[in-house]
């Protein structure tokens, strides 16, 4: 087991190779991390997510873009890579469900889409990723055949977000219990409730903690014996 | 109608009423009942439909067309059509290959898509003498992005010598298209729309995006039209940059705030444009469209200012939201813009 000192000091550099995109440091301590024996899923919840969650503050910032988002993601990658073997298998605190991902038909737009499925990779989610550009019946196909409790739909252009309303309306009819989150540049929260869905993710970090807290009111909503 | 209106209030001048634009793109095809992918592949339908939709909606300037598509797929990119969409692209060609080896040529008038564009645009212009006909060019870092796919955005950092030869290289596509809007079909705006310019930071944007929009800028004044820079999402950070540079005047979507918008432009004195609430009112009528629009009116007074959506309209935009944002602008021009404030000299 690696010292309290020792732990600090690869979560300091996991954190901040993530934030400062030096994808060779985050490679160097996580293996130093598991040289050290350190658990795996501390390493990426308080190392390489805590790092993230910066990086989400400078975007919202504006002192981040795209492009060092892209370059963060790379690097969190690179040291996903390396620890996510090593998760524990009763590392249940991590498994939060499964979700299918995808941006819907006619747009090719999936930077943004890419960074949720990262995030719901990194808060331990099983991710279906059905990529750009996804035929909308494929959505509810998908999630049928994998029994996912979520649908993470995402629009960068008005014209295309108006199929997403085609979209839940097709999950519904087959399986009302599923949860249908949102997110993408022209959806508001607002659109999001006149479509139908359940949730709607503002921005990468947001969209998991929503996730988390419809699956909970699901679960919550079958144990009581309450059609969700 | 206000062609001349239009004009001047993208050079950055007061006008007498303010210029309406719709950006009616594939609504165009609704209008008149066909879908987007024949009507796009088709010069007499998108006269029919670009005519129709100008008169419809009393427009001072109307595009051609608003598909950022036109050059990408007259370059070879694979793509796919859509009956309710403008066409998408689904192959970059850069993705792996450098320009050399891929063979990319910059696309001229007989090339690809152009000659129905061409056709179309004659039959427009020739119909709508007295309207604003605004041809839209794909700017030059959503080109690179058609061509080399989301790696550009990162080349920009790492790969800088490829970023550069790559959006250049768009650049002097976008001039080519403004040589055909300008000079073969006599478009009186040209527009580089440039909607993941935002994107990046206001340094790489003028590093990149500022040098590679020059050649569209050059071949608009030549030609004795003016230009727009046309920009999507947040671009609070770089609307300096887009001030500055070196068109006539820009354009933004809803997501800015339009009277931060108007003071960036007074002071840069160059003329802009926008910014209806494309999603929730014009499309949804979650917000009233009459109030959207005297919203944006007010804040855009009547110096420099174009009244148009924030980005182009979805298909099957209703109608009736249209029109109200119609009466909305009829009421304003005929009570309120012979006495704007902007116009006032101190």
């Amino acid at each position: 087991m690696a010292s309290e000192e020792k732990r600090a000091e690869i979560l300091k550099n996991l954190s901040e190779g993530v934030v400062e995109y030096d994808e060779d440091r985050v490679k160097e301590y996580s293996n130093i991390a598991l040289d050290e024996k350190m658990d795996a899923y501390d390493a990426i919840m308080n190392g390489l997510a805590a790092g993230m969650e910066i990086v989400g503050d400078l975007y919202d910032r504006q002192e981040y873009f795209v492009p060092e988002i892209l370059m963060c993601a790379d690097a969190l990658y690179a040291g996903l890579d390396i620890l996510k073997p090593h998760l524990k298998i009763d590392d249940a605190s991590g498994v939060k469900g499964q979700v299918v991902i995808g941006t819907v038909q006619g747009d090719v737009h999936d930077i943004g889409k890419n960074l949720i499925k990262m995030m719901f990779d990194v808060g331990g989610f099983t991710v279906h990723d059905l990529g750009r550009d996804v035929p909308l019946e494929k959505f509810a196909e998908e999630q049928l055949k994998t029994d996912s409790e979520i649908v993470a739909l995402s629009a960068m252009m008005t014209t295309t977000m108006m199929g997403m309303k085609k979209v839940i309306a097709m999950i519904k009819e087959k399986n009302p219990d599923v949860a249908i989150m949102l997110g993408g540049a022209p959806v508001t929260k607002d659109v999001a409730n006149l479509f139908g869905a359940d949730g709607y993710a503002e921005s990468a970090g947001n969209a998991v903690q929503e996730a988390i807290k419809m699956i909970g009111q699901l679960r919550k909503l079958k144990e009581d014996g309450v059609p969700a | 109608m206000g062609k001349q209106h239009v004009i001047d209030a993208v050079k950055g001048l007061a006008t007498e009423k303010v210029p309406w634009v719709p950006y009616s793109g594939v609504h165009s095809a609704f209008l008149i009942g066909e879908p987007a992918d024949k009507f796009l592949q088709d010069p007499d339908l998108i006269a029919k439909g670009v005519i129709y939709a100008a008169q419809r909606y009393k427009a001072d300037g109307i595009p051609l067309l608003f598909d950022l598509t036109v050059e990408a797929i007259s370059m070879g990119c694979n793509h796919k059509w859509w009956p309710d969409n403008p066409p998408s692209i689904t192959g970059h060609p850069l993705e792996n290959k450098s320009l050399a080896e891929s063979g990319i040529k910059i696309p001229s008038s007989k090339d690809g898509r152009w000659p129905v564009i061409i056709e179309a645009g004659k039959m427009v212009r020739a119909a709508l003498p007295d309207v604003a006909l605004y041809g839209i060019l794909c700017g030059p870092l959503t080109l690179a992005s058609h061509l080399r796919g989301v790696r550009i955005f990162t080349d920009v950092y790492k790969n800088k010598a490829i970023a550069r030869e790559i959006i250049d290289f768009c650049g002097q596509v976008g001039g080519e298209a403004a040589r055909i809007y300008a000079e073969e079909i006599g478009c009186d705006v040209i527009a580089i729309t440039d909607p993941v310019a935002s994107l990046i930071k206001p340094k790489s944007f003028r590093e990149f995006v500022t040098p590679a929009a020059q050649s569209a800028i050059k071949v608009t004044r030549k030609a004795g039209k003016v230009s727009s820079f046309f920009i999507c999402g947040d671009a609070t950070k770089c609307l300096e940059e887009v001030a500055m540079v070196g068109t006539d005047g820009f354009a933004i979507d809803e997501q800015l705030n339009l009277n931060y918008v108007r003071d960036i432009a007074l002071k840069h004195q160059v003329g802009f444009g926008g910014n209806l609430k494309l999603t929730l009112a014009m499309s949804l009528g979650l917000v009233s469209p009459r109030e959207d629009a005297l919203i944006s009116l007010a804040a855009g007074g009547s110096t420099g200012y174009v009244f148009a959506p924030g980005c182009d309209m979805p298909y099957d935009v209703p109608v009736e939201h249209i029109d109200q944002v119609i009466e909305a602008i009829e009421f304003y021009n005929t009570y309120y813009a012979r006495y704007p404030h902007h116009m006032v000299e101190k």
